[in-house]
């Protein structure tokens, strides 16, 4: 048999391929995010090298296509290292690195806008480094970056569908089989299409929500 | 007693402070005049170690704000409140005023609250403690900034053109307040161009020319003909200044 008809039982296929890209898109935004941020932390207490290294290397992932990051850590690490990689491992580091990089500069211009004056007046008053930066500067720069940065997950979450081509059975890959096997291109890639078109909607929505709780102190004074 | 003694301060070539000696003992209230550009706010700067000296040294009750645990011990023995408020916009007026007493002082949050409500009500503002600055007129952001300052119990209140972001009605709100201070004894350094209300408070004025502290007199002996009015800088700053 060349191809076969839709069957119920795609739809939990479906759903698998979902969770996958759901599972994969999570985890990799909360590393992506936790290390973005532990590098805007370096980069604060301004640490001797290590900030130019930080820079260096965000420059590098931020300018040079995700495939090709993908492709360099799934085939060329375990060639170079002689280490295993499991294309999930892989998907796993490309897509978390990625992700730190682009919310690191996101971060790092959420802490520059943070006005001069507030930092000398917290400074003047006998605050730490670390208590500035925990209690004045990071509440306005997460005020400042969750815009940006819900675009930049947005974006993310549709640069996933790039780990099918390394064999992970995420949301794209399910598209590809349900293609091969039914022969209708038209109604499987506009259904996974639409499905990630959702997610990213939601995701959107969620994130104008936590930007407005974050900026209540702000008052739109009008021009 | 806050000892400045030969201070002095560059910034590249242009001299801003030079050689000044200045010494404000607790109880009095003194006033910094002097044009723009003069300096005053930079000396200011050097009090609460916003910017490192030149030259010279700055004692605050014999703590050298020149090392790292000096100027911490001198600013827990200060307060400054800034011209543009520099308040915390994230936060509502009793968390700007709590925020230094719990986080610097230890102090336990329902003490700190206590007192900062306290404060809060002592400059009219207590139906806006849990607003945030940007719904609050500038006078009433600088009364939150003289709050903020005095919730650190300071010895010395550096006071830095306070009220030269404000409208006349604005202003007589801020002075009034810290007319009272005065008259309760509160230690001020008061940067301002606020004559007649410097010439009411102070006990003693202070005059910065190109950087230069060219007099240092109480305050009558400022205002009189024979005293400050005999120096022909300070007669033209006065009536420029008194004309508006």
């Amino acid at each position: 048999m060349r191809y076969a008809d839709f069957t119920p039982y795609d739809l939990v296929l479906l759903a698998q391929g979902l969770g996958v890209t759901l599972g994969l898109f999570a985890a990799t935004t909360l590393i992506g995010l936790a290390l973005g941020a532990a590098l805007t932390v370096l980069h604060y207490y301004r640490v001797p090298v290590i900030g130019h290294v930080v820079v260096a290397v965000t420059e590098l992932l931020k300018n040079s296509p995700v495939l090709v990051q993908l492709f360099l850590v799934f085939f060329g690490m375990p060639a170079f290292f002689q280490v295993n990689m499991t294309p999930v491992t892989a998907a796993l580091l490309t897509v978390s690195l990625n992700t730190a990089a682009f919310a690191f500069v996101i971060f790092r211009s959420g802490v520059e806008a943070v006005e001069r004056d507030q930092i000398e007046a917290a400074r003047v008053f006998g605050h730490s480094r670390w208590q500035i930066l925990r209690r004045i500067i990071s509440p306005q720069a997460a005020a400042f970056s969750v815009g940006p940065l819900i675009g930049l997950l947005v974006n993310q979450l549709q640069v996933t569908s790039l780990i099918s081509v390394i064999g992970v059975a995420d949301l794209t890959k399910i598209g590809n089989i349900l293609n091969l096997r039914t022969l209708e291109p038209f109604v499987v890639w506009s259904v996974i299409g639409l499905t990630y078109y959702l997610c990213a909607k939601a995701l959107a929505a969620l994130g104008g929500r936590l930007e407005r709780h974050l900026r209540r102190s702000v008052v739109w004074q009008g021009l | 007693m806050i000892e400045i003694n030969n201070v002095e301060k560059r910034f590249g070539s242009a001299e801003v402070l030079k050689r000044i000696n200045l010494k404000v003992e607790p109880g009095e209230v003194v006033t910094i005049l002097g044009s723009s550009g003069s300096g005053k706010s930079t000396l200011i700067r050097c009090i609460n170690g916003l910017e490192a000296l030149s030259g010279g040294a700055i004692r605050v009750d014999g703590h050298d704000v020149s090392t790292s645990a000096g100027l911490a011990a001198a600013r827990r023995r200060s307060a400054t409140v800034f011209q543009l408020f520099n308040l915390y916009p994230h936060m509502t007026v009793l968390q700007n005023v709590t925020l230094a007493p719990i986080q610097v002082l230890g102090q336990p949050r329902a003490e700190a609250e206590a007192q900062a409500r306290a404060l809060i009500d002592l400059v009219g503002l207590t139906e806006h403690a849990d607003a945030y600055p940007q719904r609050l007129s500038g006078g009433q952001r600088q009364r939150v900034g003289i709050c903020r300052a005095l919730a650190m119990q300071p010895r010395y209140l550096l006071l830095d053109e306070v009220t030269s972001a404000l409208d006349p009605e604005m202003t007589g709100e801020v002075l009034a307040i810290l007319a009272r201070l005065a008259a309760e004894g509160t230690t001020m350094v008061f940067v301002t161009h606020e004559i007649e209300f410097a010439r009411r408070i102070s006990d003693r004025i202070v005059f910065l020319e190109a950087g230069e502290l060219i007099v240092d007199m109480p305050t009558e002996a400022f205002f009189s003909e024979e005293g400050g009015l005999a120096v022909p800088r300070i007669r033209k700053f006065l009536s420029k200044m008194t004309k508006d």
